[in-house]
């Protein structure tokens, strides 16, 4: 046969299988592959159309994913197709340097958000997110817009609760001591002024003297959230710990009945309702002197609107991971 | 002639091999540019406040730099190249079909990588993985792509020779592939909604690496060995059975970059599935490399060119173990979302091709110039920092990634395993220190050679033995 019909034959058939190959993987699916809104898919405004012009312009998709899946229940609702049919472009992520975004919308307040993105250290340290001091005004206040509409139509999952082998122990032993007792508070100060306060500080503040050289923060305590804690939840917190956190395993050193009088105590500790501390989670105030920051009225903090579920922390958002995750 | 007139000649220039030298000369400018703008990348991946208030220089906008500049600056601009010294060779022509084309080829790339670059740290990105350019580049670079692929196929059709090596297959195969490729991730002409975005996002991002770099560094690959080794190609059959089967199995294997988000389970089952066939043309690829080193693998001692495609071909070897493996859903369920993924990447364009073009840049250069490489221990130098650069970076990310895959998954807070890897983070960047030292030596013994007034010309070495 002629040798240039070899070729012609061969050649057509690489642009034939080729072709099919293109078309199975990308215009069929783009053909079929035509999913439902779903009733969490989110309309954006033209403002957070803005945010997320920015979000994608600063790249912020390389570092925070925005699609939970099965393996990360902690991240709230495992997310459908659906879900994604107003998110042209896309802005999936392909690696987690930093969290999850899909349901960040709500979990903090907006100045929160402004300070993370101003200064991320100062509330958050550790971590490795670069500063967008850059942004102006504008653009920051379409940003944090668009971050606070993320998941927003997805339902809020119950309370976090102690695992039952928690909830069994504190049932027994609370037969014996009452948690609400004044003077079993008292008994209690003494083990926090042994065992908590080099952490969490005398008055509860997460500011002890060892705090200074933790990277993660003890819980400051007078946080009004605290205020929503179950007897039994701070129970288990402080029998297992904080995994990932420098809190130990109080349960290997204490007996349940010391535990309990540390319960008793801890509840008694004031929530005081000071935004500047408790809204914003900042560890190290004297951090904040960046005039960037005071431009942006860093210290007017906006009341609490209904879509900011308390002050911020993972548990009050989901049920499953314990407050970890994040 | 003053200086400027001389270069203006130089870069229009109609010699025989003019394209393939200058292709090459500003790939290997690109190269040093764009391994910077990693380094910096990892810098502020380590130290994040180190440059405060630059919008050009923050993170999100120095990885797509970093990213574009070293896939269309160098890798591509170096696979060029070599495509334009060998195409010619294989077919017995001096020179390809219109070397002036192909010098006004090379100055639209260039612009194209500077000013896509530019527009890059400046904000303007169609944020899309690996896709980042903006339309205009996309159609400038879609432009230069079928420009390559006209003065490709023309050399091929215009030369004496019509029984075609395996390398001619594969490089008109990525010059034909490359340009469909890039029509449909880039989505340039039209535009997809929600997570079919993210479905052509991947089938880009996974294939300009699948049918543009794997298949023409194969098809340079297939040249050099015969060349270096004096061995005949070990197998004919085994290399068209690769050519084939890259063809049908690496176009479907994008989706394994988004295995757990939701988009269709039929298209995720067709990319594990063709990844994990891709052990196929692999294995045939490798047979056919580490066959045709037989009984010459002393040359190694003291051949840098075959040293460095001996190290591609390992680190392909490596990567295309790892690549099936972690594409797979069980391993893919815990690896995912991690810097092991980064350190993959760098295997496969660092370790594997860009040797590969090492390689061939210290073979060519001498044949298109007439010129010895200028010196052989800079040439050393580059290999070993290259090669240790990569192997600690590699193991830093991948160890790293081990750590944050840990993290997402036992849920350990992140700002506790972010502190974990910082080490890792600092060791990464070293590493990025000595590769970006390595190529600055590379692009200083090229250029003298390729500029200096004083030279020795190439000795008559068929291996290419006596060019380093």
């Amino acid at each position: 046969m002629d040798q240039r019909l070899n070729y012609l034959i061969a050649g057509m058939f690489v642009l034939l299988t080729f072709i099919t190959i293109i078309f199975v993987t990308t215009l069929l699916p783009a053909w079929t592959f035509k999913p439902e809104a779903s009733a969490e898919a989110v309309v954006y405004t033209a403002l957070e159309t803005e945010g997320r012009n920015i979000y994608r312009r600063e790249g912020c998709f390389y570092c925070h994913s925005q699609f939970v899946r099965y393996q990360d229940p902690e991240m709230g609702e495992m997310v459908k197709a659906g879900d994604y049919v107003h998110e042209t472009p896309h802005v999936l992520g392909t690696e987690r340097t930093g969290p999850d975004l899909s349901n960040v919308g709500g979990k903090y307040p907006s100045a929160w958000h402004w300070a993370h993105h101003i200064k991320p250290r100062a509330v958050k340290p550790g971590s490795i997110m670069p500063s967008y001091s850059y942004l102006t005004e504008h653009e920051m206040t379409a940003l944090v817009a668009y971050l606070q509409t993320l998941g927003k139509n997805r339902k809020l999952p119950q309370w976090i609760v102690p695992p039952q082998e928690y909830r069994d122990r504190f049932a027994v032993i609370s037969e014996k001591v009452n948690v609400k007792a004044s003077a079993i508070a008292n008994a209690g100060r003494g083990i926090y002024m042994q065992n908590c306060a080099q952490c969490h500080g005398v008055a509860g503040r997460g500011n002890g003297p060892v705090s200074m050289s933790m990277m993660k923060k003890p819980a400051n305590f007078t946080r009004p959230y605290y205020a929503k804690y179950r007897d039994d939840m701070w129970f288990w917190r402080v029998a297992e710990g904080v995994p990932g956190s420098r809190m130990p395993r109080w349960d290997r050193s204490l007996s349940d009945e010391d535990m309990l009088y540390l319960v008793a105590y801890l509840r008694t500790l004031p929530r005081t309702d000071n935004p500047k501390v408790n809204d914003i989670e900042v560890s190290e105030m004297s951090q904040l002197d960046d005039p960037n920051v005071l431009d942006h009225n860093f210290w007017q903090i906006e009341s609490l609107n209904p879509t900011n579920h308390g002050g911020g922390d993972m548990e009050s958002r989901y049920a499953y991971g314990g407050g970890r995750g994040d | 002639m003053s200086v400027l007139t001389r270069a203006f000649s130089e870069v229009f220039s109609d010699q025989p091999y003019s394209a393939s030298r200058n292709f090459l000369i500003s790939g290997i400018f690109w190269l040093v540019l764009g391994t910077t703008l990693g380094l910096l990348a990892a810098s502020l991946m380590t130290w994040p406040d180190m440059i405060r208030g630059i919008p050009q220089l923050s993170f999100g906008r120095v990885r797509p730099a970093h990213i574009n500049m070293v896939t269309i600056g160098w890798l591509s601009m170096g696979y060029i190249g070599c495509f334009y010294y060998i195409l010619p060779v294989l077919v017995g022509r001096k020179g390809v079909w219109n070397e002036r084309l192909a010098n006004i080829t090379m100055v639209i790339w260039n612009l194209l990588v500077f000013f896509g670059v530019w527009s890059l740290l400046n904000g303007y990105t169609e944020a899309r993985e690996y896709a980042e350019l903006e339309a205009p580049f996309d159609i400038v670079a879609l432009a230069g792509l079928i420009l390559v692929g006209i003065n490709g196929y023309m050399t091929v059709l215009s030369g004496p020779e019509k029984k075609w090596y395996v390398s001619v297959w594969y490089i008109l195969g990525a010059m034909f592939w490359f340009p469909v490729v890039y029509i449909i991730g880039q989505r340039v002409f039209f535009a997809m909604e929600g997570l079919n975005d993210a479905i052509a996002n991947w089938f880009y991002g996974h294939n300009i690496l699948g049918m543009w770099f794997t298949v023409g560094g194969i098809g340079i690959l297939y040249y050099l060995m015969p060349r270096f080794t004096g061995n005949p190609l070990y197998s004919h059959t085994l290399s068209m059975l690769g050519f084939w089967t890259i063809a049908m199995f690496y176009a479907p294997t994008g989706t394994h970059h988004i295995l757990q988000s939701p988009v269709p389970e039929w298209l995720k089952a067709i990319a594990v599935i063709s990844s994990v066939f891709l052990l196929v043309p692999v294995l045939t690829v490798l047979t056919n490399f580490f066959m045709t080193m037989k009984g010459k693998w002393s040359l190694a001692a003291d051949h840098i060119p075959l040293r460095f495609a001996l190290a591609a071909g390992v680190a392909y070897l490596l990567t295309c173990i790892q690549g099936p493996f972690q594409a797979t859903r069980f391993i893919n369920w815990y690896l995912h979302f991690s810097n092991w993924v980064v350190g993959h990447a760098h295997m496969a364009l660092l370790a594997t091709f860009s040797f590969i073009v090492f390689s061939a840049t210290y073979y060519i250069i001498p044949k298109v110039t007439g010129r010895k490489i200028y010196s052989k221990r800079l040439a050393v130098w580059h290999f070993w920092l290259s090669l240790y650069g990569w192997i600690i970076m590699m193991l830093a990310l991948t160890i790293a990634g081990l750590i944050q895959a840990a993290g997402w998954h036992f849920a350990i807070p992140y700002d506790q395993w972010v502190i974990e890897m910082h080490p890792y983070m600092i060791v990464r960047t070293l590493s990025g220190v000595m590769i970006v030292l390595g190529q600055i030596l590379f692009m200083f013994n090229i250029y003298h050679t390729v500029f200096s007034k004083e030279f020795e010309p190439a000795p008559h070495s068929p291996t290419g033995i006596a060019f380093v």
